[in-house]
């Protein structure tokens, strides 16, 4: 018999024994979880029963939340995207100085590197019964600052940078030579827009729009402080029904409701964004002439917009910062910085744990990233894709979804976790790593495969070919996915607030507790701990990666996900 | 020394679009102990997957492969000892030049004071003394050949593999290289086998050419053998240049052939092994076996187009219908033909090729 016949695995122990643990670990980690999740709302003493399912979604709250979610999720994906856009033209298109630009990038940097809460707190700070804007500057009194208006707001100051992001390198390929062909054959510059760059933009925004969609729909922290009691979303509703009711089932059956619109995000997406990518780099890069798409005036118009978005985001963290430095913030403003003694007494232990956790699970997730990444990439084996698709799942799900289906798998035995730090590095890892798996993916497509093969024909082994010559140069994946891990270590809780314990806690679910108890100044020291520690590491990351050799110079990519 | 030996090989993919592609199609192949042997094909005709499936980069879809007497169908490349020298050179960047070539050795856990002599030696055997510290990319692209060449060979690999090795450098450059490796494989005395899609290079370099064609070697020989008889109209079209006119046989005699050429009688010598009376075939004649002249003696033509090219001349000339390549080396000041003009074309009466047609 020849070659084909005996499968690539059997060949290369090295690679069987990795794709085979791998297999473990999504198993018991992804795949495990979700068939809980679906065994609790879809079954009865064993028996398949959609009672508690149709229950839940009988309840009059239930089909509000739904709805409210989803018109949450839309508003703040058309608000979002448009503002992403506008920023994204801005900066591309009105000949901002590069410090400028700098600016601009710092100020949307900073709502994704924030802990959920913040915008809300600082929102809370500034719209509140007693916040700057509202009582001290037009003495309102006894204002509600919970509901839509402000849930919306909050989210879409948050997420609208994930847009921008998006959006730049679609608007840059897009280019200034384009639209100088369209002025040359006479088309006005409303015409040009119109018709060459909005047009090219379409499947961009389409995505970007589908981003802050899913973004929103997973978010969990905001509608949490600021949606209030009138206007429930999915994802706080079935945690309330599991800690306030103690109704898993209930709880679960909601989380998958969450499941519909996201799926359904999913599969656009896949099948419909994708395909349609008008926008292809063109090889030829040419000069970049002076770009005339806009009007001296319409310029200004622009920056303006943005200066003053920027200078509200700024406004906002100014807010936070002042809050935590002062005795009671609305009330007493003596400074005082009593708020970060008792972050680091009382709140100790949150600080600990969270660090240790984020620090076990930035090597944990970095590795297996790349690793993940690799196979994926560059091996030949069964299930290949399968493997790709399973392990981008936790990734692509809500938070809430996630945090629920570990509580029910993990819970009890035989894999009894709860009460340990292992799930919520395990939850961290299956979660945030995936980032790391795209940028490797990425990466590896760039590195070309005979150095795979020149090391192979001098005689390494697999193994020895992927420690000495792979991963060396996948290096900049790595720390991309280390930074990625300990950033969302820091700062998520949709998906762990389910997971806390009394042996372990979290600086975001203590954050929570701070609001819930109203000892504002805490929380917002706390936000400020978690901002400065977080924009450290950042810097630290991205100083590495730019001294990596030049195959490293693709800058990896930053994950952004919902919290 | 071990030869390499492929016994009716094949490749066959699952390509999105084509669906099932055969690459390479049941390639038997010997190359001898010592020989260097080149794959000459166009792009796409299985050459560069022949040669990786000889490294183990790619598993056969049928057939054996033997190096020596070891049958390496199911050995995984690190394990076959072969050395690959790569087009785009692979070299690993992030690693020096002591350290890329030292590679090989320290995978092989060989002693530290062996790998330092063994790399300093073949650096210097490829002309690379002084270079052990730098790091690839500050080299220029025929030194990091080098690099990759001393990669190759310093693990004494039983077989040298190439695939297009030169097709990064300038023009020059690769004319020296070729030398350089032809020198470098006689004195290794290692069995090579080589990939090119350049003629003159494979003639150039090789002890034997095997031209490549959709998968299937279409014919096996020395260059000059593939240059004076070639087997097929691909062959006289991929190995130098050559005018194929269409001829009428109208004799067939053990030591000659007459043929009808535009209407005129031509005999030619010794050819006429596959041919029959009355057969249209095509005459393979090289540009510059033909004869130019004053109108008269000879096929009327008629210039279209002259080209200079300094120790040469090259004329296009229109010949019943049909376009002749005509090339003149060194050619008398006197002689100036130019476009439009009338002349007579002499074809010669030895050395001439007929070849079936074929549908290309």
């Amino acid at each position: 018999m020849t070659g084909a016949a005996r499968p690539r695995l059997v060949r290369d122990p090295a690679l069987l024994v990795t794709v085979t643990v791998l297999w473990v670990l999504l198993a018991l980690f992804v795949i495990y979880p979700l068939l809980m999740l679906g065994g609790t709302a879809f079954f009865e003493e064993g028996r398949p029963a959609l009672g508690p399912l149709l229950g839940v979604l009988q309840k009059p709250g239930t089909q509000r939340a739904f709805v409210n979610s989803l018109l949450l999720g839309t508003l703040v994906g058309t608000i979002g995207t448009a503002l992403g856009f506008l920023f994204a033209f801005t900066v591309s298109r009105a000949n901002l100085p590069s410090g400028w630009v700098r600016v601009i990038d710092a100020m949307t940097l900073l709502p994704l590197i924030s802990p959920p809460f913040t915008t809300s707190i600082a929102f809370i700070f500034s719209f509140g019964p007693r916040g700057l804007i509202t009582y001290e500057l037009f003495g309102m009194r006894g204002t509600n600052v919970y509901g839509l208006p402000s849930t919306l707001a909050a989210e879409v100051l948050t997420y609208f940078p994930i847009a921008y992001l998006a959006l730049r390198p679609v608007l840059a390929a897009i280019g200034g030579n384009l639209e100088e062909m369209a002025f040359s054959l006479g088309s006005s510059r409303f015409n040009v827009f119109k018709t060459v760059t909005l047009r090219l933009a379409l499947p961009g925004l389409a995505n970007a729009f589908l981003l802050l969609f899913a973004a929103s729909l997973a978010d969990f922290a905001t509608p949490l402080i600021l949606a209030g009691n009138s206007f429930p979303v999915l994802p706080t509703e079935a945690y309330l029904q599991i800690t306030g009711l103690f109704d898993l089932k209930g709880g679960a059956a909601m989380s998958l409701l969450l499941l519909v619109p996201a799926a359904l995000v999913y599969f656009v997406q896949r099948t419909w964004v994708e395909r349609g990518h008008y926008v292809t780099i063109s090889g030829k890069a040419g000069p970049q002439s002076t770009i005339r798409s806009v009007t001296p005036a319409m310029r200004w118009a622009l920056i303006l917009v943005c200066l003053a978005v920027a200078l509200f985001i700024a406004y906002l963290y100014a807010l936070l910062l002042h809050a935590s430095l002062v005795v009671a913030f609305g009330a007493n403003h003596t400074w005082t910085l009593a708020h970060y003694h008792v972050i680091f007494t009382e709140g100790r232990k949150a600080i600990v744990d969270t660090m240790t956790i984020a620090l076990i699970g930035m090597p944990l997730g970095g590795f297996y990233g790349v690793l993940t990444g690799y196979l994926v990439a560059r091996k030949e084996f069964a299930g290949r894709r399968t493997m790709e698709v399973v392990s981008m799942i936790n990734y692509a799900l809500p938070g809430t979804i996630v945090g629920i289906a570990y509580l029910i798998a993990f819970n009890d035995p035989p894999i009894a976790l709860t009460g340990t730090a292992l799930i919520i590095i395990a939850c961290y890892v299956f979660r945030y790593s995936p980032t790391g798996i795209r940028t490797t993916v990425a990466l590896l497509h760039q590195i070309d495969k005979s150095l795979e093969e020149a090391s192979k024909s001098l005689g390494a082994r697999s193994v020895t070919t992927f420690r000495r010559i792979t991963l060396p140069l996948v290096m900049p994946a790595f720390f991309a996915g280390v930074g990625v891990v300990f950033i969302r270590s820091m700062t998520a809780i949709s998906a762990t607030i389910f997971l806390v314990s009394i042996g372990w806690t979290l600086i975001t679910v203590r954050i929570l507790e701070n609001m819930t108890e109203l000892s504002l100044g805490p929380a917002a020291a706390f936000s400020v701990f978690v901002i400065v520690i977080v924009m450290a590491v950042t810097t630290c990351v991205n100083a590495l990666l730019r001294r990596l050799p030049a195959a490293a110079a693709e800058q990896a990519q930053w994950g952004v996900g919902g919290g | 020394m071990d030869g390499i030996r492929l016994k009716s090989v094949s490749a066959r993919f699952r390509h999105q679009v084509k669906g099932d592609i055969a690459a390479v199609r049941d390639v038997s192949l010997d190359v001898a102990p010592g020989e260097l042997m080149t794959l000459l094909g166009p792009s796409g005709c299985g050459k560069t997957t022949t040669l990786r499936m000889i490294a183990g980069f790619q598993e056969p879809s049928g057939g054996e492969i033997f190096i020596g007497d070891r049958d390496v169908t199911q050995t995984e490349a690190n394990e076959r000892n072969i050395g690959f020298v790569f087009q785009n050179y692979a070299l690993f960047p992030h690693l020096s030049v002591f350290e890329n070539v030292a590679y090989g050795l320290t995978v092989k856990r060989m002693d530290g004071g062996d790998i330092a002599r063994a790399v300093t030696d073949v650096l210097a055997l490829v002309g690379l003394a002084s270079y052990e510290r730098q790091m690839p990319h500050q080299l220029s692209g025929g030194e990091q050949q080098r690099v990759a060449l001393a990669r190759a060979i310093v693990i004494k690999p039983r077989v040298l593999l190439f695939d297009e090795p030169l097709s990064n450098l300038d023009a020059k450059l690769r004319t020296q290289m070729r030398g350089e490796i032809r020198d470098l494989q006689r004195r290794l005395g290692i069995t090579t086998v080589y990939v090119t899609h350049d003629q003159e290079e494979a003639m150039a370099i090789s002890d034997r050419i095997a031209v490549m064609n959709r998968g299937l070697i279409e014919q096996l020989g020395t260059a000059e053998e593939l240059y004076r008889l070639p087997a097929s109209v691909f062959v006289a079209r991929f190995i130098g240049r050559s005018n194929l006119v269409e001829a009428l046989v109208t004799a067939v005699s053990p030591d000659r052939v007459d043929l009808t050429i535009a209407g005129q009688p031509h005999a030619v010598e010794g050819a006429g092994a596959n041919v029959n009376t009355g057969q249209t075939v095509l005459a393979n004649v090289r540009p510059e076996a033909i004869a130019i002249g004053a109108p008269g003696n000879g096929l009327a033509g008629r210039v279209k187009s002259r080209t200079y090219l300094g120790e040469k001349m090259e004329y296009e000339v229109e010949v019943a219908g049909q376009t002749v390549q005509i090339v003149r080396f060194n050619p008398p000041p006197s002689e100036r033909f130019a476009p439009g003009d009338a002349v007579s074309v002499r074809l010669p009466h030895e050395g001439v090729q007929l070849l079936a047609k074929e549908g290309t």
